[in-house]
């Protein structure tokens, strides 16, 4: 189980995405949530605070997720930073670029609180290997 | 020179397209004067010759074959880089410039520019109603959101209680209490089923309620989003027919190429998108991520 003190950053440009995100991660026993509205937000919270998790929309004004994705990975700082994408993106060149991109995981809208559930389990397994 | 009462938008149109469509002096569905067309850089001749054309046609020749030429011959042969490749092209410019000239004629002969108008204020109406769509929607969102945020709590703390009050009973069947502590458990037990138990399900059931309140923004939305598709389909077919004479053919097929489409609408029919989890899992699988 991971520690549940886990400081996540939800990103994401629909506030109401973002309060459904905070209360499933509540669900799930992690409380230590901030949110941020775009890719360029994000970016300054995560250059300035410490995180250690981000689930992040795709479809964003200012920079979109895949930037955000793609500027995580190519930040020394940050690039080992696990991103989980959730976006209405459905394309399958979308996913293949998350993927590509150094996405941890990605998660199609609509989707469930089993779904989140699962996918963040499978990361946190993945990053106990590491 | 252009009359007073002319349209400007709809003038620039016809100067763009004719502007576009200049460099093929010959449309085909008229009868042109062939000189304007052998005569090197000769742009605003053929250009006249296209006016008058169109002027003949609609008995307009005063006031056409006066314009003049909208850009300079440089501009015209440099915006002009598919000549080679696109000939059938230039006849469809040609053939829509002349019918545009001759729909803003007739239009402004009959007083029709108004329904123009009227079309154009059509979009910004459009747009005001998708905005509307938007506002209901989030509005519903949070109405349902503050809603589950204060009946959780509630339930919560029911099923702390009963789960309390339940250990404390099967110590009870397990003769593990005292008389008074089994006293005192009948009197919480009196106090959750006749105050906290129907204070509680009040809590929620009115929350339950605000939730089914918050749906009313379907009936608003889906009245004003019939409204804005028919808008859409009406445009959708008049433009259509306009690019589907434009586009060359082996363009025809080709789907805009981006990342950010937003949701998939309508998937049936597609390969290129998925429509679940699992085929999201399945294609990263397949890829080994």
């Amino acid at each position: 189980m991971p520690d549940p003190k886990l400081r996540i950053l939800v990103v994401d440009d629909f506030s109401t995405m973002r309060r459904i995100v905070r209360n499933l991660l509540k669900e799930l026993g992690f409380t230590n949530v901030d949110e941020a509205e775009d890719g360029a937000i994000a970016l300054q919270k995560l250059n300035t605070e410490p995180f250690e998790f981000v689930v992040t929309d795709w479809n964003m004004p200012n920079m979109d997720g895949l930037t955000l994705l793609q500027t995580v990975r190519s930040t020394p700082s940050l690039k080992h930073l696990p991103v989980l994408m959730v976006t209405a993106e459905a394309k399958k060149e979308n996913i293949i670029a998350a993927a590509q991109a150094g996405a941890s995981g990605y998660i199609v809208k609509p989707f469930t609180a089993a779904t989140l559930s699962e996918k963040l389990n499978k990361i946190f397994e993945k990053m106990a290997q590491a | 020179m252009t009359p007073d009462n002319d349209n400007p938008d709809l003038e620039a149109l016809f100067d763009s397209v004719v502007a576009q469509a200049a460099p093929a002096a010959v449309p085909p569905p008229a009868p042109t004067p062939a000189p304007a067309a052998s005569s090197p850089g000769g742009d605003d001749a053929a250009l006249e010759a296209l006016f008058d054309t169109v002027a003949a046609e609609t008995k307009h020749a005063a006031e056409v074959a006066t314009t003049p030429a909208p850009a300079p011959a440089a501009a015209v042969s440099a915006a002009d880089g598919g000549n080679g490749e696109w000939p059938t092209q230039e006849s469809v410019f040609n053939r829509l410039g002349q019918m545009t000239r001759q729909l803003h004629n007739t239009l402004h002969e009959l007083g029709y520019d108004k329904i123009l108008e009227n079309a154009a204020s059509a979009l910004p109406d459009a747009k005001d109603r998708l905005a509307y769509i938007a506002s209901l929607t989030e509005q519903a969102a949070c109405r349902v959101l503050n809603a589950t945020d204060v009946a959780q709590p509630a339930m919560d703390a029911l099923g702390g209680s009963a789960k309390g009050l339940g250990e404390r009973w099967n110590k009870a069947f397990a003769n593990q209490l005292t008389t008074a502590e089994f006293k005192q458990l009948a009197e919480d037990t009196r106090a959750y089923l006749n105050t906290d138990l129907p204070q509680k399900t009040g809590v929620v059931n009115a929350q339950l309620m605000e939730i089914m309140m918050a749906q009313d923004f379907q009936d608003l939305t889906g009245q004003v989003i019939k409204k804005t598709v028919a808008l859409a389909q009406d445009l959708e077919n008049g433009l259509m027919a306009a690019l589907l004479e434009v586009v060359p053919k082996n363009k025809r097929s080709e789907e805009v190429t981006s990342l950010m489409n937003g949701p998939v609408v309508n998937a049936e029919g597609r390969s290129d998108v998925v429509v679940n989890q699992q085929q999201v899992d399945d294609l990263l699988g397949s890829l080994g991520f």
